[in-house]
């Protein structure tokens, strides 16, 4: 390590906030992604802990709107039941990211402010319209859409605030990787809908791992809004979804196979949506005929 | 039986599981090592290029920074990696440092500084001036312009072409296998020292000591004896630390220096530097009587050994003599070819060339049945061999095989007849199952020197200490060895004091591979003791005034075997004899193998595949191995867990995927290189079948490699059985199985 580099740990916001007013720092949450790669780690300036500043990590989901501290950590997401009664997603999320131990030390801000493709929060954040609270550098603060956010040095992501009229009543989160558990997504998805005796009304959607940002996907969402949940409706979603996939990712390598495989996720965040079981036999029914090998 | 056929906890394990054992990178502060320099790599970013000049200065200017080592510099002493005895004959094509880098990743120069920190900044200020140069990145290339291949091995037997000319059926099946990477979790580490005279004490976390030293004499230089290896704790091998890689630098860098000197790899070099599984493309022929037997095969492979030839000259002969011990094949024809290319090399891997021929032949044997409308274990019940079977190729008797006792007992634990007929179902989600067999070798007889040396003694407290250089790889190796030896003695496992594997104080033994350790160094240390026993009551009979036929060892004593009368307790006959001034009992004996019996195993497998994404889940497995007798079941239990999952891996998840366009790897990192963890295992029964095998320890024989060979076959063929496809080339990804199916309706309608 440089002795060029000095570290803060800074107990409280006051705190926090004298040292930014100070000059240019670099921060570090959890650091599941910073320690372990090395690479993003400065030689020199300041490095602040983030993880012992009080006030940073609560879950307020009391409220009209829902506000989590930036420092909450993805273990206390999965873990909070007043989150998972208001919008699922976000904790089935959670509970998939990384290992127990990552998720013991990863931070929400920090997988905002990290901005992987194959983030597994932030497609669900997206869908829920959120909202961050900033401290910019020298101390201003601000309030942006997370859509359009674009992470910059020295600025602090306190907040996260997921705004009540943005919600809707059901929403599920699914994740297809390499392997079921401790995986990077190969693609996620997020969705959040009002669904009621078998008919949706609103839907968002919101894909990760489909080039370089989370995705929404509009003509999904066409396919899904105000219609009855049968065979066509998911036929013509399914479609819809290849057609997303297509139009994110042409000429990659990956688009013949995640044209396709989009509608194992697809089928799985309808499932949640609607308390079914993904193993539900209407499900099935979308395949119409069944589908086999490729004659040889 | 009291230590033979229990379930015996490892004789390391409390010094494992509290962190006492100390493991090589956990000596630098050993006070032997002060002074100790740490050494760090740089490696060549160009697949194959001349290395015309590296430029030193700026890294020897750091304060702290002692040498940097690379050909202009040191000696270019030709050598082989992979030999195991000083003299034996392999393609020396590598030196400690690249004249002309063969792969990305090879090792170009070497930093020595105080700290690992220190040398890993003065590795970035090295420039090294390089004149790139065509390169070969995959086999069909290296065909294609000619060289002749690394190795070729041609074999025929019986009247190949007048059997497909008969047959009822003959089909053909392709199959090709990844290369695969080890992941031990301790990365490739070496810590050498000087010693006085003008030697060197390397240690190495090694499968063999003597390899090492061997290998080390030739590219310094020096004559073995100046070279002393003693074998460290290994944080895992699986064939991964088979050839020393480090060990001739880190030995170089001591003896230049006269300093201790730490090499220690990190992950990506480790996965980028060292050795990998090498790959395979095989294509087999297979002609079938309408009954299922198999009348003829013709068999091609293919495999690319990377850029230096190390073992890999062994390679198609090594496939050659596993494939043609599980079948009675009436003809059989052969070729199989190994190439080099500007990529990483290959080495040993758990199977050497089984887990690749296997894979080939029992899938194929799947597509046989499918033709012949028969299922896949009346083939192979129709087709094993029996016990006392001999080999076509070496004309080895093949002893008490008893892969059909696997088949049978494992089928009907399975239930396989039933879940066979089973509905693989017409919605998302469809279900197969699928079986596959498989045989490995117990050692290296007729070839090399198949023979050991194993020394146990009486020590003054009454344990018994035994001299024998064994290779434990952290499967267990020493506390069966120890099992063995308490057996004879009458002792407790615990009570074997085993003498660590230093080449100063052991006699040679061709080192941890082949599945020879418990076959051949076990039956060493149980001849060993039953001579010690009989010198101990020898012994005891002068200090007990009896005839020391009368006595027999148990419970750490010596008494009457007719019961009744004194006994004396080991740690007292040894103080008495010590007081006497007599030599405390003692026995040595060199085992020499005479036979090579051949394991077997039967793996059955469900599966489950997400026909929408292309996931395969494994959800139910049982392996039946025949292993003649189990000296620790729980110890085999392990073995062959670990055999699946290191299989699972290489059926569906595991590829080192080396880019043909670049020749740079594509996994090396635990993120890019996708390990089978313990959410993706499936519930695992295995069942023993032991019938003994009259050659081995107790009637044992191997079960290390065979654990992992009959995996890949059997997933990919309960695939092939779940959705009615001819996959074959593995790993079986999403993205593979997805293509060998249908676009889903929604697709074809959008497309239409």
């Amino acid at each position: 390590m440089s002795a060029g580099l000095a570290i803060a740990a800074p107990r409280d916001l006051a705190a926090l906030r004298a040292l930014m007013a100070e000059g240019p720092l670099v921060f570090l949450a959890g650091g599941t992604d910073a320690l372990v790669s090395g690479r993003n780690l400065p030689v020199a300036g300041r490095l602040v802990d983030l993880s012992r500043v009080a006030g940073l990590a609560f879950i307020d989901s009391a409220g009209a709107d829902i506000r989590i501290g930036a420092a909450t950590t993805v273990a206390a997401l999965a873990a909070d039941p007043g989150l998972s009664a208001r919008l699922p997603a976000l904790a089935q999320a959670a509970a998939l990211c990384g290992a127990v131990q990552i998720r013991n030390r990863a931070t929400l801000g920090g997988n905002i402010a990290n901005a992987a493709p194959a983030a597994d929060l932030t497609p669900v954040l997206l869908a829920a319209q959120a909202r961050l609270a900033l401290t910019l550098p020298g101390g201003a603060r601000a309030e942006v859409a997370l859509d359009g956010f674009t992470p910059l040095p020295g600025t602090l992501i306190t907040e996260v605030i997921l705004p009540g009229t943005a919600l809707l009543p059901h929403s599920a989160f699914a994740k297809l990787g390499p392997r079921r558990e401790l995986t990077i997504a190969r693609l996620n998805l997020a969705a959040l809908a009002e669904y009621d005796q078998g008919r949706f009304g609103a839907v968002r959607l919101v894909a990760g791992a489909l080039g370089p940002r989370p995705r929404r996907l509009p003509r999904a969402e066409v396919a899904l809004a105000g219609q009855v949940l049968d065979a066509v409706t998911l036929r013509g979603y399914l479609a819809a979804l290849s057609a997303e996939v297509e139009a994110a990712i042409p000429g990659r390598a990956s688009l013949a196979w995640k044209r396709r495989a989009i509608a194992g996720p697809g089928l799985e965040v309808i499932a949640g949506i609607a308390g079914l079981a993904p193993r539900d036999a209407l499900f099935d029914t979308a395949f119409g005929v069944s589908f086999g090998a490729v004659p040889a | 039986m009291n230590q033979v056929a229990c379930r015996v906890p490892l004789v390391d394990g409390a010094a494992k599981a509290t962190g006492a054992l100390r493991f090589t990178a956990d000596l630098l502060a050993d006070p032997a090592n002060a002074g100790l320099l740490h050494g760090a790599l740089i490696f060549s970013p160009h697949p194959h290029a001349r290395v015309l000049q590296v430029e030193t200065a700026a890294a020897l200017a750091l304060p702290g920074v002692h040498a940097v080592y690379w050909h202009g510099n040191t000696p270019a002493n030709r050598y082989n990696s992979s030999i195991w005895f000083a003299g034996q004959q392999a393609p020396a094509d590598e030196q400690m440092f690249a004249a002309t880098a063969r792969h990305i990743g090879d090792r170009v120069a070497l930093v020595l500084a105080e700290t690992e920190a220190l040398a890993r900044a003065a590795a970035a200020l090295v420039v090294v001036c390089y004149a790139a140069m065509p390169a070969t990145l995959t086999p069909e290339a290296a065909l294609a312009e000619g060289a002749m291949p690394a190795a070729l091995k041609t074999f025929s037997h019986g009247d190949t072409d007048a059997a497909f000319a008969g047959a009822a059926v003959v089909i053909e099946a392709s199959v090709s296998t990844p290369r695969s990477h080890h992941c031990a979790i301790e990365p490739h580490v070496c810590l050498a020292r000087p010693e006085p005279g003008g030697r060197v004490l390397i240690l190495s976390p090694c499968q063999s000591v003597f390899a090492v030293q061997a290998v080390v004499a030739c590219a310094l230089g020096l004559p073995p004896e100046r070279i002393r290896v003693a074998k460290t704790p290994i944080g895992g091998s699986f064939g991964g630390k088979a050839e020393p890689i480090l060990d001739p630098l880190c030995a170089y860098a001591a003896l230049a220096l006269q300093r201790p000197v730490l090499i220690c790899l990190n992950r990506h070099e480790t996965f980028t530097a060292t050795r990998t599984r090498a790959a395979m493309q095989g294509r087999m022929r297979v002609a079938l009587a309408a009954d299922g037997r198999i009348l003829a095969r013709d068999t091609e492979v293919l495999v690319d050994v990377g850029a230096y030839v190390t073992g890999g000259n062994y390679l198609p002969g090594s496939m050659l003599q596993r494939l043609v011990r599980l079948y009675d094949v009436g003809a059989e024809r052969y070729r199989g070819r190994a190439v080099t290319t500007n990529t990483l090399p290959t080495g040993a891997f758990r199977g050497y060339g089984s887990p690749q021929i296997h894979a080939l032949a029992e899938i194929a044997l799947d597509r046989a049945a499918q033709q012949l409308g028969m299922d896949p274990l009346a083939i192979r019940l129709r087709n094993i061999v029996a016990p006392g079977a001999v080999d076509p190729w070496q004309g080895l008797d093949l002893g008490n095989a008893r892969g059909r006792d696997c088949l049978v007992r494992g089928a009907a634990a399975f239930d396989w007849p039933a879940r066979w007929r089973a509905d693989p179902g017409q919605g998302r989600w469809r279900r197969g199952v699928g079986l596959a067999c498989a045989t490995h070798i117990n050692g290296c007889y007729p070839g090399f020197e198949e023979e050991t040396t194993a020394t146990l003694r009486l020590r003054s407290d009454g344990r018994v200490e035994l001299i024998c250089a064994l290779h434990d790889l952290g499967c267990g190796a020493e506390t069966t060895m120890a099992q063995i030896a308490a057996q004879m003695l009458g002792l407790e496992a615990r009570a074997i004091v085993i003498v660590p594997t230093d080449t100063d104080t052991c006699p040679y033994d061709l080192g941890t591979r082949a599945s020879r350790l418990t076959y051949i160094c076990g039956e060493a240390v149980r001849r060993a003791g039953a001579a010690l026993a009989l010198a101990i009551c020898r012994t005891a009979g002068l200090e007990m005034n009896t005839a020391s036929d009368s006595l027999r060892l148990a419970a750490g004593q010596v008494a009457a075997a007719a019961g009744g009368g004194a006994a004396l307790s080991l740690a007292d006959l040894a103080a008495r004899t010590a007081a006497r001034g007599a030599s405390l009992p003692s026995a040595t004996e060199t085992y020499r193998a005479g036979a090579n019996p051949s394991s077997y195993a039967a793996h059955f497998a469900a599966v489950e595949v997400d026909t929408l994404t292309g996931v395969v889940r494994v959800t139910d497995y049982l392996a039946a191995h025949d292993l003649g007798r189990a000296i620790n079941p729980m110890l085999v239990e392990g073995q062959i867990h670990g055999g699946i999952q290191i299989g699972l891996g290489y059926a569906l998840l595991e590829d080192v995927a080396i880019d043909p366009a670049s020749g740079r790897v594509g996994g090396a990192s635990f993120a890019h290189y996708t390990l089978a963890n313990a959410p993706e295992m499936p519930p695992i029964r295995v069942l023993l079948v032991e019938e003994g095998e009259p050659t081995g320890p107790f009637g044992a024989k191997a079960v290390g490699e065979i654990a992992t060979v009959p995996v890949a076959p059997a997933l990919v063929n309960a695939v092939n059985h779940a959705l009615a496809t001819g996959l074959g080339n593995l790993p079986l990804t999403p993205e593979r199985v997805l293509a060998a199916l249908q676009d889903p309706p929604w697709l074809a309608r959008a497309a239409g």
